[in-house]
């Protein structure tokens, strides 16, 4: 299994531009039947961006349509979100949902949250026909999983939309930058490559600089902490 | 130049001599050409830039953190006499900041406020090319003695060694890779400021000092003790 997790993993940093890629990974290492990855909510928008087979993608096209699901409670908590009986458990958290994948034959749905830093974008969606259950550490690898997919797509996502942190910005401007990343990595324990992301992602959600980001979190006016597995922002 | 000037002026390329020599961190040693720019030269503070890829200039050592100065000489390398120096490949002199050009408007003010009122920037050259300057301020107006400058000169001749090595100065494209190399240490030690900042509860310039000093405590290089501060395998 461990062997497989870390094949997994390779696949996942090389492949950081092939979603499809994102969907096979996660198939390789666990017992179930599809995977879907979906930004969901306001951040990136509502969009399927890799889904392995038909259920997968109607699955999160479910979701996004009722608003109500387990990628909708995972995005929201930062927790991962397991359902080996969706039968039992479903129809009182998710009844739209649960009536409607039930009949197209869905036993088991697990969701892990698409988070870098605070900012909270979206879910990796896992099912399966037969009922089945993840253990602890196959939770706790698929969540390992699910953070670099969250790398990837909000990479991607900023690069799409143009978002070029070094463009137009001064040398002074980047030394700024530099020395939040570095007072981001300390507080909430990351690279200094994934304190800079979240430092971009940040400004891109609230539509901010970089560089303004950067002198907030300087001047201790912006503070990232983590709780457990989840980091969250104070101002 | 008196006589204890000159003596010191000896000291410090000996020491120049022997660090390249021997295995050392580019970045402490323009932290130290610049350090002795002040201390030795009639100067009240000292920088040196460096042009990146895309031929921005960037603040890689400089005698005070303090951002006003560091920001300051950044507005020289857009509209001053540092990026006059950088394209000319020649000093220039401002012997008196108040009465400079006005396309300098940015500079002059932040230079004016901080109390500096003349300056040179000489160019940090490799045969045809420049690859950055080497910025002297003085609260005094007034032009420096020409063996202040010539003494200023061979440093920054000695800083473009110290970059660039000499075996591999005719290679192009490793000439750009170690200027490359010069300007990432800068990036982590930017970072590693901001990591001492936070753990310890101090600005960002006294983070620089706490780094520093606990390089130099350890005979350590100030890159290596960033890049350990970075990946978090030494904590101050």
């Amino acid at each position: 299994m461990s062997e497989s997790f870390d094949e997994a993993m390779d696949t996942l940093e090389r492949e950081a531009d092939e979603p499809e890629r994102y969907c096979e990974a996660f198939l390789s290492v666990f017992p179930i039947e599809g995977a879907a990855v979906s930004t969901i909510g306001q951040v990136l928008g509502s969009e399927t961006l890799a889904a392995s087979d038909p259920i997968a993608a109607r699955l999160d096209e479910l979701q996004f349509d009722l608003g109500e699901g387990p990628c909708w409670d995972a995005m929201r908590s930062a927790y991962p979100v397991l359902v080996p009986i969706i039968r039992s458990t479903g129809p009182s958290r998710w009844p739209a949902f649960t009536e409607s994948v039930v009949r197209d034959g869905v036993s088991s749905v697990f969701a892990f949250p698409l988070a870098v830093g605070p900012l909270r974008f979206g879910a990796v969606d896992l099912y399966s026909a037969e009922p089945t259950s993840l253990s602890d550490e196959q939770t706790e690898q698929a969540g390992v999983m699910a953070e670099v997919v969250s790398r990837h797509v909000l990479r991607r996502a900023l690069t799409s939309i143009g978002v070029d942190e070094d463009e137009a910005v001064s040398a002074y401007s980047r030394r700024l930058v530099h020395q939040a990343s570095g007072v981001v990595l300390a507080q909430i324990d990351v690279s200094a490559d994934d304190a800079r992301l979240v430092i971009q992602g940040q400004a891109f959600a609230s539509s901010r600089p970089m560089m303004d980001v950067a002198q907030d979190i300087l001047d201790g006016r912006l503070r990232f902490t983590r709780v457990g597995s989840r980091i969250e922002v104070a101002e | 130049m008196n006589d204890i000037t000159q003596q010191r002026l000896l000291e410090t390329f000996v020491k120049l001599a022997d660090t390249l020599i021997d295995d050392y961190d580019v970045v402490d040693l323009l932290q130290f050409l610049v350090d002795t720019c002040r201390d030795v030269l009639d100067t009240t503070a000292a920088g040196i830039l460096l042009a990146d890829a895309r031929g921005d200039l960037e603040v890689v050592a400089s005698t005070s953190e303090a951002s006003r100065l560091v920001e300051m000489m950044q507005l020289s390398a857009e509209e001053g006499p540092c990026i006059d120096s950088f394209r000319s490949g020649q000093r220039v002199s401002v012997p008196d900041i108040e009465t400079s050009k006005d396309e300098w408007s940015q500079f002059r003010g932040s230079a004016l406020a901080q109390g500096f009122r003349s300056m040179d920037a000489l160019p940090l050259r490799l045969r045809d090319a420049t690859i950055g300057t080497l910025n002297l301020l003085r609260s005094a107006p007034g032009a420096a003695p020409e063996e202040s400058i010539s003494a200023a000169q061979a440093f920054a001749d000695v800083a473009t060694i110290g970059i660039l090595h000499e075996r591999t100065l005719r290679e192009s494209a490793i000439l750009s890779e170690q200027l490359q190399a010069a300007l990432n240490s800068r990036i982590i030690i930017e970072q590693a400021k901001g990591v001492v900042s936070h753990t310890r509860g101090v600005s960002i310039d006294e983070a620089f000092t706490l780094m520093r000093e606990y390089a130099r405590s350890h005979s350590m290089g100030l890159s290596i003790v960033a890049a350990r501060l970075v990946d978090r395998s030494l904590r101050l």
